[in-house]
């Protein structure tokens, strides 16, 4: 029971992280590939809170995606006067860069990692009570996200992205609504990274690279880029499929292989063959 | 203390050590200028070249030349795969660059991936030792691999140029990397262009991780970060100019090599990463050359 309890928690946190990445990418149009980065920042800053400075755990978690929304805006300022590729090989670099720097910081456990954080429930109850939590807040991203894309300020945000400089021409600020989307995108992310230190209790620079870029891209692909629910069935099925294999019973040297040619495999296939995505069709209608 | 020894010697190492680094910005910068495309398959190609090259070498003991032309012949099929079932497949269907990258970012990981199960993730070199004859000329060490890589790059940047300035195909390259729609109108074929300018950059690649196998490990996802300095290098040097991405290279190279003067060495990886950030921000086009380099 405690091994479904806690897929169901990773399917809502891929879910809150999936949804706001599409926020991003599949709304925004904005190529950028760095969102795991705003969920670590988000995880370290809450659990470091809460460890070194005896912060309460609620606190933290809203302190760290603060934390994350900040820092995203202040990344958003100066790289999204760049676009397109410009701000995809920004991205990769402020990845990769990060994940360096995190492997050299003491205090945040540098490459061996961040032990020892605090959980937000405790008892029997934990794994039950903490499912319940990030289900109900999955739920409101979904919700949240949806409502953003899906008015008067939606159509903005579709606008800008199908053609920035008509958009720019009718008075509208774009940057503004770029900077808009991506520090929202990237506080929920955070939320998802600061729900994630709480209930793992560890933390890793590994656990924050590239890999992480490829599976929220490829929850995000496979589900169907810029619809509501294709981020959720996304992450659904591409938090279930791998437990298979764990089923597997194989060694790690080959298992953690086989669970990253599976997602790159899929979203070559659907880059080929479906490249709207499993919820395309659904919302056009 | 630092001394003239000291600088002479940080600089024939980082000249040294860009070698490869020249050749995987050049292959880079090539492909991006032709195809244009952020040819990020480019690292699987890396990877792929290189454990070829190992399975021959350390695995079957093929002598060093037939294991290098072994892991060159498959790293061009996979680069001219990756354009004709790749590339083109989607240029055909006029998908977004979002999808392009994804593609080409996605096929890398893929086969950093596929190399693990097959090789592990183990550190591999192409040597079984990778020491050096080691000669002191007026205080600085050079080693028989420093000459042996710069030879080879001087090589290989050589024939790229005579080919690029002084053959036809070579010029037809030129044609559509300045306007392919253009070309095809006078029956230049673009596609052919394309698969040629993967095929060079996959055996540009293969040199360059000859070089580097045969003076440090490798583990399948280091390619991808080895393909970052190629990125800042192409930037830095200006977009559409292969020979500025060369000179980019060296240049940082140097930088990195020298930052050991000034900050701790656990950081100087991260040093790459910062160079990357000012240039896009406040270089986004690089950095133009004068006409005679490839400067427009």
């Amino acid at each position: 029971m405690e091994y479904l309890y806690t897929v169901l928690i990773l399917v809502g946190i891929y879910t809150i992280l999936a949804s706001s990445f599409n926020l991003i990418i599949g709304f925004g149009g904005l190529i950028s590939i760095a969102h795991p980065i705003f969920f670590a920042l988000a995880a370290y800053c809450s659990a470091i809170l809460n460890m070194r400075m005896g912060v309460p755990i609620p606190l933290a978690i809203v302190a760290g995606t603060l934390f994350a929304t900040a820092m995203s805006v202040m990344l958003s300022l100066p790289s999204l006067r760049v676009s397109g590729d410009y701000l995809l090989i920004a991205s990769l670099g402020f990845q990769l860069g990060f994940v360096e720097v995190i492997k050299n910081i003491e205090f945040a456990g540098a490459a061996s990692g961040l032990t020892g954080i605090e959980s937000l429930y405790s008892g029997p109850l934990r794994s039950p009570a903490f499912a319940a939590t990030v289900g109900l807040l999955a739920i409101a991203v979904v919700w949240l996200v949806h409502r953003l894309t899906h008015g008067e300020y939606g159509r903005a945000i579709q606008a800008m992205r199908d053609d920035e400089e008509c958009f720019a021409s009718l008075g509208r600020n774009a940057m503004a609504i770029k900077i808009t989307i991506f520090a929202v995108g990237s506080g929920l992310a955070g939320l998802a990274g600061a729900l994630y230190a709480h209930y793992f209790q560890f933390l890793s620079p590994e656990q924050f690279g590239i890999t992480q870029s490829a599976l929220i891209l490829t929850m995000v692909v496979v589900g169907g880029m810029g619809t509501t629910a294709g981020p959720v069935v996304g992450a659904l099925l591409l938090t279930a499929l791998p437990q298979a294999i764990t089923f597997l019973n194989l060694p790690v040297a080959v298992m953690a292989p086989l669970q990253g040619m599976l997602y790159t495999g899929l979203v070559l296939l659907f880059v080929f063959l479906r490249p709207a995505g499993l919820m395309a069709r659904r919302a056009r209608r | 203390m630092l001394d003239l020894n000291v600088l002479l010697q940080i600089a024939w190492t980082s000249l040294a050590t860009s070698t490869y680094y020249v050749l995987f910005a050049i292959a880079f910068a090539l492909t991006l200028k032709v195809a244009q495309v952020w040819n990020f398959v480019q690292a699987g190609i890396m990877g792929i070249a290189f454990y070829a090259m190992f399975a021959a070498m350390r695995g079957w003991g093929w002598p060093h030349a037939a294991g290098f032309a072994f892991g060159l012949a498959i790293a061009v099929a996979a680069s001219v795969a990756s354009e004709v079932w790749g590339y083109r497949v989607l240029r055909r269907r006029r998908s977004p660059p979002l999808l392009l990258f994804i593609f080409a970012i996605v096929v890398a990981e893929f086969i950093a991936y596929a190399l693990s199960l097959v090789f592990g993730t183990e550190p591999q070199s192409l040597t079984a030792s990778m020491t050096a004859e080691i000669y002191l000329v007026g205080g600085v060490a050079i080693s028989s691999w420093d000459l042996g890589a710069l030879a080879w790059t001087a090589l290989a940047c050589g024939m790229l140029y005579a080919y690029l300035q002084f053959t036809r195909q070579g010029q037809f390259l030129h044609a559509v990397a300045d306007n392919g729609e253009l070309a095809e109108l006078y029956g230049i074929s673009a596609n052919r262009a394309y698969l040629i300018a993967m095929a060079i950059a996959a055996a540009l690649v293969s040199v360059g991780v000859y070089l580097y196998g045969t003076r440090a490990s490798m583990i399948p996802n280091a390619p991808l970060e080895l393909m970052l300095l190629a990125v800042i290098a192409t930037i830095l040097g200006g977009i559409g100019s292969v020979v500025g991405a060369g000179l980019a290279a060296v240049f940082l190279s140097l930088l990195q090599s020298a930052s050991i003067l000034v900050i701790p060495s656990q950081w100087q990886s991260s040093l790459i990463y910062l160079v990357l950030f000012i240039v896009i921000l406040f270089f986004p086009r690089g950095f133009r050359l004068p006409a005679f380099l490839g400067g427009r």
